[in-house]
Formats: structure tokens, sequence, C-alpha cells
């Protein structure tokens, strides 16, 4: 039997003040992955930042439960070290900011909170740099600030890398695909799925199909006016592909 | 008024010269005045504190009390983490009156070199007093400070600090002065470092003023941390002369004191020389930090550079007043200036003023002013991967500040001043 990983209930939220999430409902078991598949600016960023708190967004009603803990009153990185982790769409970059001793940072933040002893300089640096051999990203890359002139590839490639030494229990992919070709999406969704174990969940928005050929969801669901308007298996992405958004958007408006 | 001038006892007394340069600073300060809301230079740093009458000026007393300050002190106790030639004071007394330095380095307490006729090309040849009410002041209390002199074409082994240790006790009021003198090719580092060993609230106030003088081909590497009391008062003039190829290269970094100012004024004489002019200042609580410079471009194919970078957080206020003049002669010229704030909060402050006095054609000059908030697309990233709120801001201010600190070469001098 599966335990809830995370369970969204009747969730409502603005960004500024126009409503986008709409009574979204959705429960995700460990070691489960979903694909959520919408329309451009359905609302599918704003949803994974509001899972991971990011300021700027009002939650005007429902619940959100991860692990069973009510996750919309937890901080930021309260959320991290609870286990949950996002890939963003458009990762930022921090000038000044050295990418290993920013992950170092973060990794001994989390392990922390794990109750396990921090790593020292040497170990984590030679798990990272392992870590990184296999998704291309060479320790030069490593010593450069934090995203600071990485092509996009590189940016999801550095992305899957936190993902990978965090080990987060719940990963969101916020369109791990977009401006990749098809090498780079092949090295990042080979990480990604290094990371299923059976316990790991994830969570994958994509607006395309092509990505889930790589990572192969258990459950597709359609997002569009707010919320889940159909759901289905990975045949259902299929079918998206061929028909497109429209009907979902006409439907509701 | 007359608050700031009092009737002491400073050793070198039997020297007319000297006599008659402190009486000439008296009657400086005395016409002058501190500067009001009104003094132009000033307009933005507001210098209440030494209104009040309770700052007392110290008499130096003779040997029985070097005794007790060599007793009472922190010998050792700031001892520079990399390997220096230091030079310590005490309340704003030299602790010692001989330097051990090698062979073609000479240093002497200024009152020696003044006896000694050494100062005479030197000694408030770098400033005109009408224009710096307390280099006036200063000059007024000429006594304490040391004189070095690098000859020709030595290079000095390693840096020279002149370290500064203040205690709590009385509203003392030192006054400082060396004279730093870089014969044709000679290269040195000066570090001067400002920090208190009593309550953190002492109330002081330290005034200096640097003359420093660079010869042709003659290089000048100046660091300096103020890290004063969180009550004190710091008010420091570098005034600097540059001659043909010389370089006058510095790196200020202020964190303390209630009201710093640290002004640089460096004359670019003769074609070929050069000045940067970095700084970073951080403060929280009250605290005014003012940073001051003038570049005058006085000759053909000189160059300057700055880079002044504030973190104001609390009810703060920075202050950044830059000046660029470039003589009508002196083509071929570049002058750049950029400032960047970071405000902490809310109620936290800058005022910036920058001036570009160009008469020449054929130069190249740019200022440039930034002030913003830490990025909260940035924080939120550091945060979603599990790093704490307020570690993730210190992150970010560190690396706002970081690229000032990578313009100091010398990676003993950058680790020591960044984690200072
Ligand atoms: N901070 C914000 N303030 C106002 N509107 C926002 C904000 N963030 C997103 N939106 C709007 O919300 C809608 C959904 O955006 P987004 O979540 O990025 O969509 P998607 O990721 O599905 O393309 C868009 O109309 C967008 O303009
Ligand atoms: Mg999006």
């Amino acid at each position: 039997m599966t335990a809830p990983l995370l369970e969204i209930e009747d969730l409502h939220a603005r960004a500024g003040d126009k409503e986008i999430i709409k009574g979204f409902n959705l429960t995700i078991n460990e070691g489960e992955v979903h694909a959520i598949m919408g329309p451009n600016g359905a609302g599918k960023s704003t949803l994974s930042y509001v899972l991971c708190g990011k300021p700027g967004y009002e939650i005007i009603s429902g619940n959100v439960r991860f692990k069973g803990k009510d996750l919309l009153s937890m901080s930021i990185e309260e959320r991290a070290r609870e286990g949950l982790f996002l890939i963003m769409q458009y990762p930022v970059e921090i000038p000044g900011v050295p990418t290993t001793a920013f992950l170092k940072h973060a990794v001994n933040a989390i392990r922390l909170h794990r109750g396990e002893p921090e790593l020292d300089t040497m170990e984590f640096i030679k798990m990272v740099r392992e870590t990184g051999k296999s998704l291309g990203i060479d320790n030069e890359m490593l010593k450069r600030p934090v995203n600071v002139g990485f092509s996009g590839g590189e940016k999801k490639r550095m992305e899957t890398l936190q993902m990978t030494v965090l080990k987060p229990d719940m990963a969101i992919l916020d369109e791990a695909d977009s401006g990749l070709d098809i090498d780079a999406l092949k090295v990042v969704a080979e990480g990604v799925n290094a990371l299923r174990n059976g316990k790991r969940s994830m969570l994958v928005i994509t607006h395309y199909q092509r990505l889930l050929n790589y990572i192969v969801p258990d459950f597709v669901h359609v997002f569009a006016n707010g919320h889940i308007v159909k759901s289905g298996n990975k045949n259902l992405a299929l079918e998206l592909e061929e028909k497109g958004y429209a009907e979902f958007i006409k439907d509701k408006a | 008024m007359g608050g700031l001038i009092q009737n002491i006892k400073l050793i070198g007394a039997d020297l007319p010269k000297l006599e008659a340069l402190r009486e000439k600073g008296r009657n400086s300060f005395l016409s002058q005045g501190l500067p009001t809301a009104k003094t132009e230079a000033w307009k933005y740093t507001r210098v209440r504190e030494l209104a009040d009458d309770d700052f007392v000026m110290e008499e130096t007393c003779g040997s029985d009390c070097s005794k007790e300050h060599s007793s009472c002190c922190c010998q050792g106790k700031c001892a520079l983490p990399f390997d220096a030639y230091e030079i310590h004071f005490c309340d704003g007394k030299l602790r010692e009156d001989h330097f051990h330095l090698p062979e073609g380095v000479q240093a002497l307490p200024l009152i020696d070199a003044v006896a000694e006729n050494e100062t005479t090309a030197f000694l408030n040849k770098s400033f005109e007093m009408q224009n710096f009410p307390f280099a006036a002041l200063n000059t007024a209390y000429l006594e304490q400070g040391v004189f070095l002199r690098v000859e020709s074409g030595v290079c000095l082994d390693k840096p020279l600090a002149f370290i500064h240790h203040s205690h709590g006790g009385v509203k003392r009021f030192a006054n400082l002065r060396n004279i730093v003198v870089l014969e044709t090719g000679a290269q040195a580092t000066l570090i001067e470092v400002y920090q208190y060993s009593g309550e953190a609230k002492s109330e002081y106030c330290n005034n200096i003023v640097n003359e420093i003088f660079i010869g042709r081909q003659a290089v000048l590497r100046h660091y300096k941390i103020q890290s004063e009391a969180l009550k004190a008062v710091h008010i420091a003039l570098n005034a600097v002369k540059v001659r043909e190829n010389g370089l006058y290269e510095s790196f200020c970094r202020q964190k303390g004191a209630n009201l710093a100012r640290q002004e640089t004024h460096v004359v670019l004489q003769e074609s070929g020389a050069e000045a940067v002019v970095n700084a970073v200042y951080m403060m929280n609580g009250w605290a005014t930090l003012d940073t001051t410079t003038d570049i005058e471009h006085l000759a053909q194919n000189t160059r300057s550079n700055q880079l002044v970078k504030g973190v104001v957080g609390g009810q703060a206020k920075g202050v950044f007043q830059g000046k660029i003049h470039i003589a009508p002669n002196a083509v071929q010229t570049e002058g750049y200036q950029l400032h960047k704030a970071l405000l902490l909060s809310d109620e936290a402050e800058v005022d910036v003023k920058p001036e570009l006095e160009i008469f020449a054609d054929d130069v190249k000059c740019s200022h440039g002013a930034t002030c913003g908030e830490l990025d909260a697309e940035q924080l939120f990233y550091l945060q979603s991967r599990g790093i704490g709120a307020e570690e993730a801001r210190q992150m970010l201010i560190e690396a706002f500040v970081d690229e000032s600190f990578q313009m100091i070469k010398d990676d003993n001098i950058r680790h020591w001043m960044k984690s200072f």
C-alpha cells in the first residue's frame, strides 16, 4: 500500500490580483510520477511556485499536505528541507555566489534537518564532481557563479545536478525540457530517471508531450482554467499532442 | 565652537617652524568652523557629534606613560594573519619610537622627522587647509604619526601596517598625521587598521591625515580597515600626489563608527600617473559612512578608476561623493567611477553626488550609480534549495561586495579584508 506524499485539496491562489489556481485537486502517492500538461499561461508555473512558497502568490483557500504536514504554513526553506524540490523553468543567475559554495550550503542545511552529519568540503566536492560527470557538468562549471552565463541546457543540467545531490522526496519539474535540444533533453531525462526509486515522487510539468517519451509518467493530467480538467495515463499525452488543448480551453469558456 | 581648540602641551614646542604651522592650523580651523549643512563638501554628512564640547585632546605624557601603554594594550592582539612590519598606536599615540625596517626604508615618528628637517617638502604640502577643516584641525595638533620614506628603487618586501587600538574611557579626540614618500621606482604596501579594544559603545574620535607622495614609476598599494567602536567618529583624509607613471591603488573597507568619512584626494600630476580608489562600506544602526573622492587629472595620459560598493541597513546612511576633474591639457586621460549600493531596509538611505569636471577633449570618462535591494528571485532560489532566509541574505550581500574584493590582488590581504 503506497502512502500519499502530496495532497492538494481545492486550492485557490492568486498571482497579483488575478486568481490563477481555481479549485485544484491532486494526490500524489509515494513513488508515482504525474505529468501536468497545459497551454501556456494556464498557471502551471504558478502552481509550482505556490507549492514551494514563493513570495508574491496569495493562497485564497484550500489545503496542501506534504507527508501529512501542512505545507502551506512552512517557510520556503522548510519545504525544501522536508524534501520538496523544484526544477525551475527559468533558473535565476546569482553573480558572486560560486556554485559549489551554494550547493554545499544547501546540502548541509538539508542534511542537518534530516539529522545527518554535515559533509566536509572534501567529501562534498567528491560527491558533486561525480554527480556532475554523469550530467556533463565539469569542474570549471562548478566553480562559476550560480547559473551565470550558462546556456539553457546547462542551466537545466545544473538543476538536475542540484536535485540529485539534494535527494528530495518530491521533485517538481517545471518545463524541464524548455529550450533544450534532444541531446540535452536526454541527459536531463536520464538524470531524472536515475532518481526514480519507487519511493520518490515527481510532478512533471510540460507543455509538450516530447519530454514524456523520456520520463514516462504513471498519470497524465490536463491543466486548464486553473485546475485539472482531465486525467488519464500516458496515452492522454499522445492524444493531447495530436489534438492540442483547444477543446479544453473552449469547453470552459 | 572653540571646543576642539584646546590649550594642551604638544611635543616639539621647541621647533619654531612646527609651532608656526600649528598656529596656522588653529587659525584656519577657527575661521572655517565645523562643517554645516551649508558646507557643500559636507552637505550629506552631519557632524553634530563633534559640536559637543566634551571631547578631550590628550597630551602625550613622558616615558613613564608609554610603559603603562605597553602593559595595557593589545600588542599581538590584532597582529595581522600574514607577515608585515607592524607599527602600533594606542589611543592615537605611537607605542614605540623605533621601527625595524629594512635598508632603504626610513621610518620615524613624525616629530623626529620634523626635528631632522625631513618633512620640509611634504608636511602640509598635499592639501590646502581652507578646503579641509579637519585637516586644518589636524595641523593644529601635529605631533603623532609616522614619517615613511622608501628610497629610490626599493621594494618593501612585506606590507607595512599602522595598527590602531582605541579604548573607552575619556571622550578622546586624536589627531594623526602620516607622511608616506615613495621615491622613483619604489614600491610598498601600506595597511591601516582602526579598531577598538574596549567598550563597543566607547565614544572617541580619530582624525587622520595621510600625506602620500608617489614618485615616478613608484607604486603604493594602500589598504585600510575602519572598524571603530559603534559610537566613535572617524575622519580621514588621504591626500595623494602621483608623479609620472606612478600608481596609487587603494581599497578601504569601512564597517565601524557612528560617523565616518574617508576622503581621498588624488592629484595625478604627470603623464602616465594612475589612481585606483576602491571601497566597500557596510553598516546598520544609525551610522553615517561617507566616502568622498576627488581625482584631479592634471596631465595627459593619466588614468583613474573607482569602484565603491555600500551595503546599508537599519536607519543608517551611506554617502558617496565622487569627483573627477580633468584639466584642459590632460588629454587622453581615462576616468571611471562607479558606485553601487544595496539597501537592506526601508529606512536605510544613500546619498550620491557624482561630479565630472572635464575641461579637455579626447578623454574617456564615465560615472554611474545604482541603488537596489536584495533580489527577491535570487533569495527565493537559494531558500528553495533549503538555505535559511538569513543565510541566503548573507550570501547575497557577500556576493554583492565580492566584485570589489576581487580587486585586491594579494590573496592574503583579500581574505583578511573580506573576513575582518
Ligand atoms: N506575479 C504575477 N502577477 C500577476 N500575474 C501573474 C504573475 N505570475 C503569473 N501571472 C499570470 O498568471 C498566468 C499563469 O502564468 P504561469 O503560471 O506562468 O503559466 P504557465 O506556466 O502555465 O505558462 C499568466 O496569465 C501570467 O501572466
Ligand atoms: Mg510556466
